[in-house]
């Protein structure tokens, strides 16, 4: 799967802000068993590690330079019980932290998907699809990676500088302060060197999309570059996107090959100082050998829990940045609410009118500007017109996937707006102009009208849309699998198939949006069929390119620029000779040489009528 | 033309395709680093002899400093010793990853070039049959796999087998009973290892797969939005969301069980081995068999003998991985090119452009014939309309005359010269495509329109062929004018502005010979009349094969080939045709139907 971001997503210096990284933990409540238990783990994890220090020392001084081996068998003893502690400790924390991040991951999907399902439709039609997928799948990555890892790294290297420090500063203070001299300078490099790795990896990532974006279009322009003999010139072209992806990415690769012998260094600066001293130590006996030796381990230790250290905090800016992005989508108002007292009623069967109804998504730009019209129940409306001219806006409107700015919209003589939403979609039977199917079986998808609907129903449905006969010559029938999106059908079934869910779903009121796609005349035929048995008996709405649709409405309404242009049946606009005499000449001419050509390959015309 | 890359060596795919196994394709893909390579597994045996030594030098340090008293100048010496050795091990340490992951991205990126190159010189059978994912992927992430495995997984294990080697030589010099005794346990971790992380990349690609279900789950949910709605089907997405979005939950957690009991039991085993070796090691050391330097030493040792261990399982089964991506990569490298430069015939006073078919036969797989035995001639200059239904064999036909595919049988000839003596990229710079619906690169409009040209345009001339191209008034409507970006970053171009950006293109270019997609009916008539316009200017002097789906278009023409199912069925002019009984005259007296039917049509409604 390709991730879809934006380039600024990738910024540096992104600031941590305390009131995002508060709501981010806020998340953890319902896990904060696992936490803590995860974190009381590894704590006895990394107090034992620490320990095991002391006990190596007293094997040498106890043990080995006493010459007593008893003491050696019991130290080990002690060791090896030490040791199974430990693994249980080990168990402990790797499987609750694991478990919380599966429980984080799980809870913030869940989160986002729901609230997904209550957002309008504008919110859709601005957000590209590709940036929310990322909020979904990428963002709680990160997310519950450093409430997880990022908690427990930071848990383990904070006890183990502290145990250290205090180990060290009983078998000798004076010791210990060199080495925790030299603890803020090992953190500062550590953060700086995260900090400009980061920033590589993020410009080879950038570096990265583009190449790859590149790539892909000379793969699909292909014909194009060999025609014009572009091949060279390409290559040249994709040598300086390669060039900067090399150039970061090494750059990262070179810092990140540089950043521990450094830190080492820093170490091993303190190391010798410690021998010199602690020489001179043993030499007072105010150290044993022992006791140097723990110094030593100490200092080669304590390299781990300070470069985790840094990698948390770097990790922890896109984490924020993550959850910023996370929590701006949860924050979003869904836009279409019911109102307090909004009611449900059984049936939408009545008339419908739009009253000086005005539609715009931003101030001053409206979509829809005065519309008025009234149609009785059961009548057929054919909206026709220009693309752009607001036709889908009002088939939207009435679906309430948008409500007017100005005006009222009524159903049945009710303001649909004291209707709850529930009420008035599921009323509505929509069929689209590229008909969505999910991926699943035949009846799955037809079933998606009426979830309680019997196999027999399926049946009768798909019977009156004209699909039964397509669907029995598949392999396996209804059964048949549609592919994602229902790509493994040809664009006149799903029509069929879509035509069937919205039969089934038996509305009061039905919308469709007429293919402007060519499909073959037979499927052409059983659409027509099942678009008239749909329309029997209910109130439509089609935004029509067909003749027969628009010349078999009851009325039909020119939409341009937002208004009604000319309203009236058939024979009365092509009595006006406006704008529906033109779009209908034209639309004749096309559809009759697309019928009587031999050679039909052409796509119907796409000028609308 | 500034450079904005710098140069590298040379690598020839064919050396890399030849190889016998992986490995060795591996290395070849190297060529050129090798030394940085090979000095970079010298670094990493420095670092680990130099961090060896440091334990070592712990020991001499504890015999003979401290249990010696000397206390010194010899001190301070050796207190520097530690440092100086540090100083070796991180500085060696450092040019090995540094070595290595400069081999790495060196090698990579001129994979990532040779594949770029290689794939856009690939015959066009090749990419009409191949998926475009497919070889993205190949490019890009399986590449990066090989990347990964250069510079990570060869150099891990590598590193894990160097320390284990020099560790162990080192305590074999304090001890040989204890150095034997100390690597019981490791056949047993390796085993354990390299299994446990088969079946961990197992449970993984379960883990990943359910991501992709919840993937394809979310994106249908969010791209089926009106649907969702309108059905008022909320809760039964959000079920359906939650069933898979529990199932990933499940098997994270057994991923994570894995892990959990893993980590833990390999501890035990390893501290199982650390502390025998340790007793054992202290037990000799109060014998006086080792000194207490000796066991200090060894105590560091052996954890750097052990512990790494565990790891190498991981490398091991990361390696098949990247063997996997090595094959499909070099899956693609080994498919030849497209001969561009072959053939030797290049006339002297250019191409004329009359053309022949002599009994041309052609198809794509054997025994499927698409063109069967075409033959005919056309002039220099001349017009040739090809007429038929989809699949009768138009478009495979105008693909024969820039060498996108060879014909089966018979010739074709360019001025009387079979058209495989041309080269293919001389050829190609004399015809002139204009499809339907042209791709355009997203770049400017301007770098679009000079796209074919191999000279620097001045800005003079690229808006005069996009004023005879009917679109320079649509381009300063723009606010970037010509320097607006083409696609999704800038404007998206309706087909027909497309077309005349494509048109503009092939003026410039200015070729002998014409090939036109003349489907017009994505556009209203205004832009269609311009369009048409446009195409006019084009058509000018230059022998031109027009796909025509209209006769008014065609009428002109000074040869009409008619097609059906991959022959001619008729030919001739627009004024014998109309003489004929067949296709043509009956799609021609459509049109004069559909006018006699529009009349009646309006009548009826005048009538009622």
């Amino acid at each position: 799967m390709s991730t879809y971001y934006d380039e600024n997503e990738l910024d540096d210096n992104v600031p941590i802000k305390s009131n995002v990284l508060k709501r981010l933990f806020s998340t953890l409540r319902p896990h904060w068993k696992a936490l803590l238990g995860g974190v009381i783990a590894i704590v006895v994890v990394s107090l034992l590690d620490a320990y095991f220090t002391i006990l190596s020392k007293r094997i040498i001084d106890e043990g080995i330079i006493l010459q007593n081996k008893a003491a050696i068998l019991r130290l080990f003893t002690i060791y090896g019980a030490i040791v199974l502690v430990q693994a249980v400790s080990v168990f402990f924390f790797v499987y609750l932290v694991g478990l919380q991040g599966e429980g984080v991951r799980y809870d913030l999907r869940k989160n986002l998907f729901n609230h997904l399902q209550d957002l309008s439709l504008s919110y859709f039609s601005k957000t590209p699809l590709g940036w929310i997928m990322s909020r979904v799948t990428s963002d709680t990555e990160k997310m519950a990676e450093l409430l997880t890892w990022g908690v427990i790294d930071t848990a383990y290297a904070a006890v183990s500088i502290v145990v250290s420090a205090i180990f060290m500063l009983t078998i000798n203070w004076q010791l210990a302060i060199i080495v925790l001299l030299s603890l803020p300078v090992m953190i500062y490099a550590a953060l700086k060197f995260r900090l400009r790795i980061y920033h590589h990896y993020r410009l080879s990532r950038k570096a990265n999309s583009r190449m790859t974006a590149s790539l892909n279009e000379n793969i699909t322009g292909v014909r194009v570059v060999k025609a014009l003999r572009r091949e060279d010139r390409n290559l040249n072209d994709f040598k300086v996107l390669s060039s900067a992806m090399y150039r970061s990415s090494y750059r990262a690769a070179y810092l990140s090959a540089l950043f521990q012998p450094t830190i080492q260094m820093i170490s091993a600066v303190s190391l010798g100082l410690i021998l010199w001293r602690g020489g001179i130590k043993v030499e007072l006996g105010a150290i044993t050998i022992g006791g140097l030796q723990a110094f030593v381990s100490y200092i080669m230790m304590i390299l781990w829990p300070i470069q985790d250290l840094a990698r948390v905090y770097a990790d922890m800016q896109n984490a924020v940045a993550s959850s910023e992005r996370v929590f701006s989508l949860i924050d979003t108002q869904p836009g279409i609410n019911n109102r307090p007292d909004a009611a449900s009623v059984p049936s939408l069967a009545g008339d419908i009118a739009f009253e000086d109804v005005s539609f715009r998504y931003e101030e001053d730009e409206p979509v829809i500007r005065n519309l008025s019209f009234q149609i009785p129940y059961g009548q057929s409306v054919a909206l026709v017109g220009p693309t752009g001219g607001g036709k889908t806006t009002i088939v939207n409107l009435l679906c309430r996937f948008y409500e007017p700015t100005e005006g009222v919209i009524r159903i049945a003589g009710k303001d649909y707006m004291d209707l709850t939403l529930q009420t008035i979609q599921s009323r509505i039977g929509v069929v689209l102009q590229t008909p969505h199917l999910f991926s699943g079986s035949i009846r799955e998808n037809i079933r998606y009208g009426k979830l309680d609907a019997t196999d027999q129903e399926i049946e009768d449905a798909a019977k009156l849309a004209g699909a039964h006969n397509f669907i029995t010559h598949f392999e396996h029938g209804y059964d048949q699998n549609v592919g994602e999106g229902g790509n493994l059908l040809s664009v006149g079934q799903k029509q069929l198939i879509s035509i069937a869910r919205a039969i089934l779903s038996n509305p009061d009121i039905f919308v469709m949006d007429e293919a402007t796609s060519s499909v073959d005349t037979l499927t052409e035929a059983l659409i027509q069929n099942g678009m008239e048995k749909l329309m029997t008996g209910r109130t439509s709405f089609i935004i029509a390119h067909r003749l027969s649709t628009i010349k078999n409405a009851d009325k039909i309404l020119v939409i341009r620029d937002g208004q009604i242009a000319e309203s009236g049946n058939h024979n009365e606009l092509m009595l006006l000779k406006g704008h529906y005499y033109r779009l209908y000449t034209q639309q004749f001419r096309h559809e009759l040489e697309s019928k009587l050509d031999p050679y039909s390959d052409a796509p119907a015309a796409s000028e609308t009528i | 033309m500034k450079k904005h890359y710098s140069e590298y060596p040379p690598l020839d795919p064919n050396t890399v395709v030849a190889s016998k196994n992986g490995l060795t394709a591996l290395w070849r893909l190297m060529s050129g680093y090798h030394g940085h390579y090979l000095l970079s597994a010298l670094m990493l045996a420095i670092s680990a002899t130099a961090r060896a030594g440091i334990y070592l030098f712990l020991g001499w340090f504890v015999d003979h400093i401290l249990k010696e008293s000397r206390f010194g100048s010899e001190l301070l010496l050796s207190a520097a010793g530690f440092v100086g050795l540090i100083l070796v091990q991180a500085t060696s340490s450092f040019l090995s990853n540094q070595l290595a992951a400069q081999t790495a991205e060196s090698s990579t990126r001129r994979l990532r070039d040779m594949l770029f190159d290689h794939i856009q010189r690939l015959s066009f059978a090749y990419h009409a049959e191949v998926k475009t994912g497919d070889l993205l992927e190949r490019a890009s992430s399986d590449v990066d796999t090989l990347r990964r495995f250069i510079s990570d997984q060869a150099v891990g294990v590598a590193r894990i087998i160097t320390i284990f080697i020099i560790n162990f030589t080192a305590i074999m010099q304090l001890n040989t009973q204890l150095a034997l005794v100390s690597i019981i346990i490791v056949p047993v971790i390796l085993v354990v290892s390299i299994l446990f992380f088969r079946k961990l990349s197992k449970a993984y690609e379960a883990y990943q797969e359910q991501e992709a279900v919840i993937s394809t789950n979310l994106q249908e949910n969010l791209s089926g939005v009106r649907v969702v709605k309108a059905f008022a089907r909320q809760t039964f997405e959000i079920d359906k969301f939650e069933k898979n979005n529990y199932e990933k939950y499940k098997r994270g957690r057994k991923l994570n069980l894995m892990h959990s009991l893993f980590w833990p039991i390999s501890d035990t085993f390893c501290a199982a081995q650390l502390v025998g070796s340790n007793i054992l090691a202290a037990f000799m050391a109060i014998d006086g068999v080792i000194t207490l330097g000796n066991y200090i030493s060894f105590t560091g040792l052996l954890g750097w003998l052990i512990w790494p261990i565990r790891n190498l399982g991981r490398l091991i089964v990361d390696t098949s991985r990247a063997l996997v991506s090595l094959k499909r990569v070099t899956e693609v490298l080994r498919v030849a090119q497209e001969p561009l430069l072959e053939g030797s015939y290049i006339p002297a006073q250019g191409v004329q452009g009359s053309i022949s078919f002599d009994h041309v036969s052609f198809a794509y797989e054997k025994d499927r014939p698409v063109l069967e035995d075409i033959s005919f001639e056309c002039q220099a200059g001349q017009v040739v309309a090809l007429l038929g239904s989809t699949g009768s064999g138009k478009t495979s036909l105008v693909n024969l005359l820039p060498r996108f595919y060879d014909v089966t049988a018979g010739k074709i000839l360019l001025d009387g010269v079979d058209l495989r003596e041309y080269p293919r990229h001389y050829l190609r710079s004399q015809i002139g495509i204009v499809e339907q619906e042209p791709f355009l690169f997203s770049c400017s409009i301007r770098d679009n329109i000079t796209y074919g040209m191999t000279r620097e345009v001045s800005q003079e001339e690229v808006e005069e062929a996009a004023r005879e191209a009917a679109i320079h008034d649509v381009i300063m409507e723009f606010a970037n004018g010509y320097d607006t970006l083409v696609g999704e970053r800038g404007v998206t171009l309706s087909g027909g502005q497309k077309q005349r950006v494509a048109i503009a293109r092939t003026l410039l270019i200015n070729p002998r010979i014409l090939i036109l997609d003349d489907s017009t009916s994505s556009v209203d008539m205004e832009t269609e009349v311009e369009i048409r316009q446009a195409l006019q200017t084009l058509m000018e002097n230059r022998t031109t094969f027009i796909i025509a789906h209209r006769i008014q278009s065609i009428m002109s023409a000074d040869l009409i080939l008619v097609f059906d199912q991959g022959k001619i069925v008729q030919s001739g002019t627009h004024d014998r045709l109309i003489q004929q009984t067949g296709i043509y005259r009956s799609i021609y007296e459509i049109q004069t139907r559909i006018d006699s039917a529009l009349q009646e049509e309006i009548d009826r409604v005048h009538v009622l």
